[in-house]
């Protein structure tokens, strides 16, 4: 069996955890802790176990390097049957980290991080020359190396923490409300600078929090657990937002689904509107054609790099005051391609004319989006226009009938 | 806020070496003051024949014997026991222990001492058996409390990144608990420097020979010279307990 399943993920490649009718009873309770779980997790992506307390996301993380020995199931690594194995050497093939952290307090930063290393057998050297490189992974100095725990700051002790659960590079990582103890600012920060981080190392990651809205920031896809770890729904963010399963599901997601769904998609995700540009050197009766060919009352002049500079609207080009460099307003209200669409339409809403201007990392133009763009992005989100488009697109290919 | 710790060092350390060398330079003082008090009397041959130092030094020997030779074997024990008494799966057999060692400890030292003499034998390793039994607790308390409260999620860590349960208890726990260990250790080793001064009745020499002669004899500067000896050796004892436990306690803490 060890085999077959062997070959099946090196066929696919991608299975990296499988969890396989795991159940979990613990000594003196009637209920299963875990009733007969099964989840396949693939490599290289975030998946989020979010339920209510009480509801075995812990316990089902647990199993997983079997810190918690399931009462029955099986678990796979990368193909291998690893539900009998030596827990203590599958453990070191697992980064785990957890809420508390748990760092060595008696250790200096540099022996927490070596303690995976060492017992691997690495020699001093390699361990050293990876603690530098943690280090300036998760974005603290070497001068770290020989402090001691508590001396660091929440935010650091979660960095080390992170650092000391990646020192021999294990393919997976399991992490525990990891960033449930510290304060919202920090969190934030940290999520995000994980999610960076996630792009470079591209680990596969369990990870467990009781906070949907975390799940949603963090997770490429998101096992909403019922009591007994019952998935009511295993899916991508976008999906269970759009589309909750059931009640349980809407009812975890709590108001505001639509809202949330928002800061999933990115500008570069929609259509911008089609709106009249002009440059600031092409001269006035340029603009002013170009205003007469447009419903849109407004022109964006941009300067000689591409960056947006002014709106004009008709007024301001009637005669010809100033030049074009004074013309209008200044063009703010200006966002990267890759901001969410919850922070365009943010910016949206504060500005002057309800529209906001996308540019690329250069700050060179892309696009303008307004409220209508937007609304027409959302409208497509919904899940009843998602089923008539699925509707009209099994029509047209036929599929409608059966 | 490192460079405030930094600065205050200096001063800290200086206040930190008077403590050190305060209670040596007490300690030798008193001796002096004894030597030279002893030295201006006119001594009978009774005293002349417990008053020297050949005599003093034999009993002060052994009673270093009797407390090191008891509290190492204590410690073995009881921090041994410890550990075993906080293992999961011996939780029935705890509070059995724990009854134990309490008795020992209840039960007055100089009963237990004769109790073994008679039951037993006189001698040296009586007196160090009763010795063990009447500091044991003071240990075995304090290494279970030390060892249980090393922060779970600080173990949950460790065995999650795969430490067996050994390195646990030898890496993690121990060290974590050693400053709790040792305040247990100072505790045992006066309980025994104390108590070793009954250890003459069981004919087990000590200070407390000297002690019992003068009083046995009527000489009270016999007497005196006994129970100041005794009290030097104590606190000096103690004062080598503190310093090895500020060695001994892990950086970090």
């Amino acid at each position: 069996m060890t085999d077959e399943a062997t070959k099946e993920s090196m066929q696919t490649g991608e299975t990296m955890i499988r969890l396989e009718n795991l159940s979990k009873v613990f000594p003196a309770q009637d209920e299963p802790a875990v009733d007969d779980l099964s989840m396949d997790i693939y490599e290289g992506e975030i998946v989020v176990l979010v339920g209510p307390s009480g509801c075995g996301k812990t316990t089902t993380m647990k199993m997983i390097n079997r810190l918690i020995e399931p009462s029955s199931g099986r678990i796979f690594l990368q193909g291998e049957d690893v539900t009998k194995v030596n827990s203590d050497k599958l453990r070191r093939r697992i980064g785990y980290v957890i809420q508390q952290i748990g760092l060595f307090p008696h250790m200096t930063i540099a022996d927490n991080i070596a303690t995976v290393p060492k017992m691997l057998g690495w020699d001093k050297e390699r361990t050293s020359q990876r603690i530098d490189e943690l280090l300036e992974t998760v974005g603290m100095d070497r001068s770290y190396r020989d402090r001691y725990p508590k001396e660091l700051s929440g935010g650091q002790r979660q960095r080390i923490g992170v650092a000391r659960a990646m020192a021999a590079d294990p393919p997976v990582l399991l992490m525990d409300e990891p960033f449930g103890a510290i304060d919202p600012i920090t969190r934030d920060r940290l999520q995000d600078e994980f999610l960076r981080l996630q792009q470079e190392i591209r680990k596969t990651i369990v990870f467990v929090t009781h906070d949907i809205d975390e799940a949603i920031k963090m997770g490429d896809r998101i096992a909403i657990l019922k009591q007994q770890s019952k998935i009511a729904q295993y899916d991508t963010p976008e999906k269970i937002l759009t589309d909750p399963a059931d009640d349980f599901v809407a009812d975890f997601i709590g108001g505001g689904a639509s809202i949330k769904r928002l800061s999933l998609s990115s500008v570069e995700d929609i259509e911008p509107a089609d709106w009249p540009v002009a440059r600031l050197t092409d001269g006035y009766e340029h603009v002013q054609e170009k205003m007469r060919s447009s419903e849109k009352g407004y022109v964006l002049l941009l300067d000689v790099r591409d960056r947006p500079s002014r709106w004009v609207g008709a007024e301001d080009i009637e005669h010809e005051e100033v030049s074009l460099e004074e013309a209008g307003r200044p063009a703010v209200a200006i966002v990267e391609a890759n901001a969410s669409l919850y922070n365009t339409l943010d910016t949206m809403i504060t500005s002057y004319k309800g529209s906001a201007i996308v540019v690329d990392g250069e700050g060179r133009y892309q696009g303008v989006v307004d409220f209508d763009t937007v609304l027409e992005a959302i409208n497509a989100m919904r899940p009843e226009e998602q089923t008539r488009d699925r509707a009209k697109r099994d029509v047209q290919t036929g599929n409608g009938g059966l | 806020m490192t460079s405030e710790a930094k600065s205050s060092t200096g001063p800290q350390g200086a206040a930190r070496l008077f403590r050190y060398l305060a209670m040596p330079i007490f300690l030798g003082l008193a001796c002096l003051a004894l030597y030279l008090y002893v030295s201006a009397q006119q001594l009978d041959s009774i005293e002349k024949r417990i008053l020297n130092t050949d005599f003093l030094f034999s009993r002060v020997i052994e009673h270093i014997q009797l407390a090191v030779v008891s509290t190492v074997i204590v410690v073995v024990l009881a921090v041994t026991t410890g550990i075993l008494l906080t293992r999961p799966g011996t939780r029935r057999v705890t509070p059995v222990i724990i009854g134990l060692a309490n008795i020992g400890q209840a039960v007055p030292s100089i009963g237990l001492l004769v109790l073994f003499a008679i039951t037993w034998d006189f001698g040296f390793w009586p007196a160090i058996v009763a010795l063990v039994a009447y500091s044991f607790l003071s240990i075995l308390r304090n290494t279970m409390v030390g060892l249980q409260q090393v922060d779970r999620s600080t173990i949950e860590a460790a065995r999650g990144m795969g430490m067996t349960k050994m390195a646990v208890l030898f890496r993690i726990e121990l060290p974590l608990a050693v400053p709790i260990i040792l305040a247990g250790i100072r505790t045992a080793l006066i309980i025994n420097v104390g108590t070793a001064t009954l250890a003459t009745f069981v004919d087990a020499g000590g200070l407390g020979t000297v002690i019992d002669r003068g009083i046995r004899l009527g000489r009270d500067l016999v007497l005196v010279v006994g129970s100041v000896l005794t009290g030097v050796l104590a606190l000096s004892i103690d004062w080598l307990a503190g310093v090895a436990e500020d060695i001994l306690r892990p950086k970090g803490l």
